[in-house]
């Protein structure tokens, strides 16, 4: 019993830490982060040769963590030589960790508190649309700084953001309304598709779509069109889910979102004008880390309007008691239709987005796999959250990548860690927390 | 506390020491080739016959010497979980992180399309053994295949059947939705009615990944009156179509692709498939030469045939490894290096391999013989006939 109410009296380790950085504003830990990531610029290298690593630990030393666990994971199981000496790597990979990243933004974080809470106290002044511009400029400059120093970095950031727009649109209709829809990567997939069209067939020259139509050097900027135009029609077709999804609820509805999914991979592979199941390449490089920022930066903020305004508090209504929802006067059909209209519009985004960052794009890409990852992402991350789809899609993204080396133990890993969550917290880690933009940008008062 | 520190101090000081002994000893004079490969996923077996392959390779040759120069082999291995996404963050990464002189793989078209990409615009040489869609080394200089082309293959089978068996209306059973029976489809297709005129092909019925049952397309093929039947399928469907061939009463030839000789298709199939014909890379029953010594080391380490993934790959890698041979002299400079590599691969010239001698056209795809098996009554495949290319 003591155990129990042991933390909150006497101040367990994660309670003092917890208030050591209670003052501490959004402004002030992406200060501490531009400062680490020009800091690793400036010394990784150094600090990393000088701890011995063989290469400067890119995902924060996780994958050199991981890659000494396979070379012992593969000594034991298959008796692969494995060098002793390489265990020390471990340590260093946490002490460049420290060293790096944890000590100064913990420091600088700190030591910010004060002109970073007047900075945001400041910007509060101005309409949130400031403040928030503010905010995502410098979380932008992160994370390009970031991703300067390896274009490995720069190719796993940018799935990673694609990834996380994509989650949330899921998290629309699987968290917010309730429902349990399969046909997320078909949206996806005529997004991709659709967005492809666009550009490949009106801007770049390929074997199957025929010679570029227009030729003219400033046709990047078209680009947004052609992920609107994907973006829009996904939503055309998630009218064939939304529709019976009036009179469906439950299983059934996810099993004609799943007959959906196998529609549309079907048609693509079958449409030879599409370059069926080859597919399509050659789409220009138009997909840069600045405007999948901006993409998803604008996509979260509409999401989030979205789901906080009363149409949003409709869908949570539909999803906890359709008929008590009908009669407090929610229109369900006009709700639910809302709902998988808008999540398929930035799902087809997100999809656009994958063609142009991979430059290619055929239909086995939408497969069950596909629906699989993204689902771990919801359910892992939160539902009806939007912070729970950010933590989901990086969290498993970044696992994803740090596991690679243990190879098939990764699917051991990653779905016991499933369960693990689903036992302990059953909605996902960071389920059911409003995200309020001013809250979240704003100063944080001390009491 | 005091104690703690110093204590902590004294011991990542003697951790910063022990590192700096242990890591100087192997790390210069190494030649670096990433492989990427699916070791998970949809297809592992594909990935884990690469890896063998490898793994037997860099046994019987550790060391390389260029320009009286010798190196260490060393292989980075990493998994694509048969994802296009991930095939292009693995050639990422072996190419900014692991620093590799050039890459082997992707296997399969879906991956071998997009990973290409990358492996080209970082100027990095990559062979793919196994990818057949031609976009995979349509203009870019830096990447290579391993296999002919289906174009090559197609007129291969239509000449074969109408010679040998002396077919004059043939049909084709082929997967739809899969890009390489699809392909391979429309160019046998288009061979065979080039030899006997428009419409002598007259069942060309599809089906879609996974279906199971054959029996309606089946009946449309008995109805034709068909000489031969094409199914350019992988080696898990072949036995389903053959049986429902044969339960509908179907006595005549069946002819196949390379396709068949991957996995365990005579384990499959059994007695059903015994007598058909397909035509692959190379004969593994009564192979001669290097062909055999491969063969046969194989075998012995792994316990099953090589697969024409397994043969693929350790020619793209024999390939590989001699176009580094040729640069002449490696300057340490990873750039420039893989540059020169490329060059050398571009102007090899009737390179011996077990799957054939190869020569790489100026798109990057190898000029090869291609081989027609029979399965034989002892469910070995027997070389039949070799068609080179004109």
């Amino acid at each position: 019993m003591d155990e129990t109410l042991a933390p909150k009296q006497t101040g367990g380790i994660f309670y003092r830490v917890g208030l050591f950085f209670k003052p501490v504003p959004l402004l002030g830990y992406l200060i501490g982060f531009l400062v680490c990531v020009l800091w690793e610029q400036l010394a990784g290298e150094g600090l990393s040769s000088l701890l011995g690593l063989p290469k400067m630990p890119i995902l924060f030393g996780l994958l050199t963590i991981f890659k000494v666990l396979a070379g012992i994971v593969n000594f034991l199981i298959k008796g692969d030589a494995f060098h002793w000496a390489r265990l020390v790597e471990i340590p260093m990979a946490l002490v460049y960790l420290t060293v790096i990243y944890l000590v100064p933004l913990a420091l600088v974080a700190r030591a910010a508190v004060k002109p970073a809470n007047a900075m945001a106290r400041y910007l509060q002044k101005f309409p949130l649309i400031i403040t928030a511009l503010v905010q995502l400029g410098l979380m932008y400059a992160v994370l390009h700084v970031w991703a300067e120093v390896s274009d490995y970095r720069l190719i796993f950031l940018k799935l990673t953001l694609i990834a996380v727009l994509f989650t949330l649109s899921l998290n629309i209709i699987n968290g917010y309304m309730g429902e349990f829809s399969c046909s997320h990567p078909g949206f996806m997939a005529i997004g991709a598709y659709m967005s492809s069209l666009f550009t490949v067939g009106l801007f770049a020259s390929d074997k199957v779509l025929g010679d570029a139509v227009f030729n003219f050097s400033a046709a990047y900027l078209t680009f947004p069109l052609a992920l609107i135009f994907g973006g829009l029609m996904a939503s055309l077709c998630a009218l064939i889910i939304a529709i019976p999804s009036f009179k469906t609820r439950g299983d059934y509805l996810a099993i004609i979102s799943l007959a959906f999914l196998f529609i549309v991979k079907s048609f693509f592979e079958n449409m030879q004008a599409l370059g069926g199941s080859r597919g399509i390449s050659g789409q220009p490089d138009w997909a840069t880390l600045p405007v999948i920022f901006i993409t998803m930066a604008f996509g979260i903020w509409t999401i989030n309007n979205f789901v906080t305004s009363t149409m949003g508090k409709a869908l949570n209504a539909v999803r906890d008691d359709e008929s008590a929802a009908e009669a407090m006067t929610v229109d369900t059909r006009k709700t639910k239709m809302a709902a998988f209209l808008f999540g398929a519009f930035w799902a087809g985004v997100s999809g656009g987005l994958l063609a142009h960052v991979l430059r290619y794009v055929n239909p086995a890409m939408f497969s069950v796999q596909k629906l699989a990852e993204v689902l771990a992402m919801v359910y892992f991350g939160g539902l009806n959250s939007v912070y729970g789809s950010i933590v989901g899609a990086v969290s498993i993204s970044l696992l994803g990548e740090a596991l690679r080396p243990l190879e098939i133990f990764k699917w051991i890993v990653i779905p016991l860690l499933l369960i693990l969550v689903m036992i302990y917290r059953p909605t996902g880690l960071i389920a059911f927390k409003e995200f309020n933009a001013r809250q979240v940008f704003g100063p944080k008062e001390v009491d | 506390m005091r104690k703690f520190s110093s204590g902590l101090l004294l011991s990542l000081v003697a951790v910063i020491a022990f590192t700096f002994v242990a890591v100087d000893a192997g790390a210069a004079d190494t030649i670096k080739i990433g492989f990427n490969i699916p070791l998970t996923g949809d297809n592992p077996d594909v990935g884990a016959s690469s890896k063998n392959a490898a793994e037997m390779y860099l046994k019987k040759n550790p060391k390389v010497t260029v320009g009286g120069k010798t190196y260490a082999l060393k292989f980075f291995y990493d998994d694509n979980e048969y994802k296009a996404e991930s095939a292009v963050k693995v050639s990422t990464k072996l190419i900014t992180e692991e620093g590799v002189l050039g890459i082997i793989g992707p296997q399969s078209s879906s991956q071998a399309v997009p990973a290409g990409e990358v492996a080209n615009n970082y100027a990095t040489p990559m062979i793919s053994p196994w990818s057949t869609n031609p976009n995979t080394t349509l203009n870019r200089p830096y990447v290579f295949r391993g296999c002919f082309l289906d174009p090559f293959q197609g007129p291969v089978i239509a000449n074969f059947a109408t010679d040998e068996l002396g077919a004059k209306k043939a049909a084709v059973l082929y997967d739809i939705a899969a890009d390489y029976p699809k392909g391979l489809a429309e160019f046998f297709k288009e061979a065979f009615e080039k030899i006997h005129g428009a419409g002598s092909v007259v069942a060309f019925e599809s089906f879609t990944t996974g279906d199971k049952d054959f029996s309606a397309q089946m009946t449309n093929i008995m109805m034709t009156g068909a000489d031969v039947l094409f199914v350019p399928q992988y080696y898990s469907e072949v036995p389903l179509i053959v049986r429902a061939a044969k339960e509908m009463g179907w006595t005549k030839p069946i002819l196949g692709s390379d396709s068949w000789g991957g996995g365990d298709l005579m384990g499959l199939c059994g007695d059903d498939c015994k007598g058909y014909y397909f035509s692959t890379h190379y004969a593994a029953a009564g192979a001669k030469g290097a062909t055999k010594t491969f063969i046969d080391e194989y075998t012995a380490a792994y316990g099953k045939t090589p697969d024409d993934v397994a043969a693929l790959t350790w020619d793209s890698l024999g390939l590989m490894v001699q176009a580094i041979k040729d640069t002449g002299k490696l300057s340490g400079d990873i750039k420039a290096d893989r540059t020169k590599v490329k060059d050398a691969l571009a102007s090899i010239k009737n390179f011996p391999g077990i799957t054939g001698n190869m020569t790489f056209t100026p798109e990057g795809d190898p000029k090869k013989c291609a081989v027609v098996v029979k399965i034989n009554d002892a469910g070995k495949f027997e070389f039949f006939k070799s068609v080179c290319p004109k």
